[in-house]
């Protein structure tokens, strides 16, 4: 059951996929209409998996990375439908929606059982993954808003201003969009952080031990911080900022991917 | 001989714009002329179109040929002693209908897809309807075009991007700051291209602000846009606070330097900023487009954008002519059934009324029949008529598809002596109809 939704969600995240890719290059309405209509049955579906996996692992909710991926997912998706309520930027799908299908192919890789520990720290560790998860998810949005921008400007320069470059938004509007993602994820990413490196305290690893996905979350903590500074203090923003962003979401992931990896037995 | 739609007309395609702008009439004054003409060529139905690109008029005539005559005599009247026919078109029917919508559509437009002649085809069709000149076939027509209009420019591309040196820059700084309601623009010059830019820009809602070496111009420029005149020197301050800086003076080198651009980006917190050059040779350095957030066109650059988008267009003409096809065959279907209504209504009529008159005539003889008799028997001739003219009916509503409809039609009058007078032109009185039909009746009892 859990694996037919599994399959289920993957198809309905392909086809919202690639709706959205096509949407982009061309003017159909109708491929609008499929690819909203495609990624709300993904997330229903989505949300289906997650409580089904959810059951299934003892009643622990992100119990172990598999399962925060696909809450990511979900979250993700969740969370590009309600920007539209305020951004109102359909575009941002073509790029949200294949991240939120990588993360949910990712929670199907093959897992050894890695989980929370029971006892010390165990409510620390969930609520870190909480909030780095919430933290990545709007770092996701604010990524799609970077990657449009650099296309948008890049078509800009080029002087290519037809097709494309008619759909995708407003360079300012992108810009603005990411800063906000950016601003309300790079919160909920430090405490993320500052309660794993808490618990590395607490279960005596240390706070300078650190395998390389903790490395990696570092390193996207600095590039986030990095683009709040230099936007306060020296104006950064447009290219710079997107780039910035661009990096610190690839710092992220490259954490996720260490943990799936070690989970999946590969580290 | 049946109404049709009939367009006679010039446009920029058959006429030198010294003949159009003579005969061209603007706001009231196409009521007016649309009166005459009305008057002139005895006319029930009739739109007049007059633009600085064409002067049409889309009419209904059962004579075209009059028609034409009384029109081109009109506009010859006007444009005496020069002759107006070796410029005229004359369209009618399908290519009359065809016509119109390839007008309301922007396909028949100087630029290709331009959207302004929409308005104006509409404006033309609200006069005519206040001088309650647009009767059922003209209005349909008219609505038809609207909406086939409407499809061609949101099913193509027909009128993406575009073709203008002044709303390309309009649209491309849309592209760098979502609106432009309250964004500021610098003018830099007071030539007439930033004149045209300018007026764009203002209005999209932006504050206008001029500097120019000649200080009156700048303040009369200002005065046109509702804007603000600062002196030539202020020019670095200026940029540091505009979102878009449009240029266009005369100078001979750069009056914006890479080196000056440098400071100001940074004082500007990097801010975006949109540098229109249209100036030639050109007001600003272009390295300063490799600066970040600022983005520099030159006229060059817009001119290149204009073609493309053209180009765009012209391949979307094929899915437009679809669009406008399809809409021309559904309206001469309908306007087909137009044609047969009376005759059918009048047969359906004549029939019926014998039927009546005969059984008046048989009830009055047969004293014994009840109330339920003479229902059954009601039933019995109503279902004769109907099968009776079952047969007829189809072969009349295909002939159409047939091609032979005019003969039928003509033939079914011819036989059944039907006359459709004013009484059939309006569908929604089937009682007048009857009671011509009644009175032939009538007519062959005396007889």
């Amino acid at each position: 059951m859990i694996f037919l939704v599994f399959i289920l969600t993957i198809v309905l995240y392909a086809v919202a996929a690639i709706a959205f890719f096509f949407r982009l290059l061309g003017r159909s309405q109708t491929l609008e209409r499929l690819a909203f209509g495609s990624l709300g049955l993904a997330v229903v579906a989505n949300i289906v998996f997650v409580v089904c996996d959810y059951f299934a692992n003892d009643n622990l909710l992100m119990s172990h990375i598999n399962g925060t991926l696909a809450t990511a997912s979900m979250l993700i998706s969740l969370g590009y439908l309600l920007q539209m309520r305020r951004h109102r930027l359909p575009v941002l799908g073509t790029f949200v929606v294949p991240i939120a299908l990588l993360f949910l192919l990712g929670a199907g890789l093959p897992s050894q059982g890695h989980r929370i520990p029971e006892g010390i720290g165990s409510a620390l560790i969930k609520l870190h993954i909480i909030f780095s998860t919430l933290g990545v998810v709007l770092f996701t949005l604010a990524f799609a808003a970077a990657v449009a921008y650099l296309i948008q400007e890049t078509l800009l320069r080029s002087r290519q201003i037809s097709g494309v470059f008619q759909r995708l938004p407003a360079l300012d509007l992108l810009d603005t969009a990411g800063f906000r993602f950016v601003t309300v994820g790079f919160p909920l990413f430090t405490i993320g952080i500052i309660l794993g490196s808490i618990t590395s305290l607490r279960i005596g690893a240390g706070l300078f031990n650190f395998s390389a996905s903790q490395g990696f979350a570092l390193l996207a903590w600095l590039c986030f911080a990095f683009i709040l500074l230099t936007r306060a203090i020296a104006g950064w923003r447009g290219r710079r900022a997107a780039l910035g962003t661009v990096m610190g979401f690839l710092c992220a992931v490259a954490t996720l991917l260490g943990y799936l990896l070690r989970n999946a037995g590969g580290w | 001989m049946p109404a049709e739609c009939v367009v006679i007309g010039l446009s920029h395609r058959t006429a030198p714009v010294e003949l159009r702008e003579r005969l061209a009439v603007e706001g009231d004054l196409i009521a007016l002329e649309l009166r005459r003409i009305v008057e002139a060529a005895q006319l029930q139905e009739c739109v007049l179109i007059s633009t600085c690109n064409r002067v049409e008029v889309v009419a209904v005539s059962q004579n075209p040929t009059a028609t034409f005559e009384a029109v081109a005599s009109h506009l010859n009247g006007r444009l005496t002693p020069d002759r107006v026919e070796p410029y005229l078109y004359r369209l009618r029917g399908e290519r009359a209908t065809r016509h119109l919508f390839r007008v309301a559509s922007g396909l028949e437009a100087m630029v290709l897809g331009e959207p302004q002649i929409l308005g104006q085809v509409k404006e033309a069709y609200g006069y005519a309807r206040a001088l309650g000149t647009v009767g059922s076939l003209l209005s349909r027509c008219f609505e038809r075009a609207f909406t086939v209009a409407k499809r061609v420019r949101t099913e193509t591309d027909i009128a993406a991007g575009q073709v203008s040196v002044s709303s390309i820059a309009c649209q491309l700084a849309e592209k760098i700051f979502g609106e432009l309601q309250d964004r500021r623009v610098l003018l830099v010059g007071a030539g007439e291209m930033s004149e045209l830019a300018a007026g764009t820009m203002k209005a999209h809602g932006a504050r206008l602000y001029i500097v120019n070496r000649n200080t009156e111009h700048a303040e009369k420029l200002a005065q046109k846009f509702d804007g603000i005149s600062r002196p030539f020197e202020s020019l670095p301050d200026e940029i540091r606070e505009a979102d878009v800086v449009i240029s266009s003076t005369a100078s001979p080198g750069f009056v914006v330097s890479y080196n000056l651009m440098q400071n100001v980006i940074k004082e500007r917190k990097r801010r975006p900023l949109f540098f229109i050059d249209i100036a030639v040779p050109r007001d600003v350095d272009p390295r300063v487009d490799s600066l970040d957030n600022v983005f520099l066109y030159n006229i060059d650059d817009l001119d290149k954008v204009a073609a493309s988008n053209l180009e765009l267009r012209k391949r979307e003409i094929q899915a437009a002519e679809a669009i406008v096809d399809e809409a021309v065959i559904q309206f001469e279907k309908w306007r087909n059934t137009l044609e047969l209504t009376p005759t059918i209504v009048a047969l359906k009529a004549y029939v019926s009324a014998i039927v009546l008159e005969e059984k008046r005539k048989t009830f009055s003889r047969l004293s014994l029949l009840n109330a339920d008799d003479q229902k059954k028997l009601d039933a019995m001739c109503d279902a004769i008529v109907n099968k009776l003219l079952h047969i007829p009916f189809s072969q009349l509503k295909r002939s159409g598809a047939n091609g032979d409809e005019a003969q039928l039609i003509e033939a079914t009058q011819r036989l059944f002596q039907l006359a459709i007078g004013d009484a059939f032109d309006d569908r929604t009185k089937p009682t007048e109809a009857e009671e011509l039909a009644a009175k032939r009746e009538k007519g062959i009892d005396d007889g």
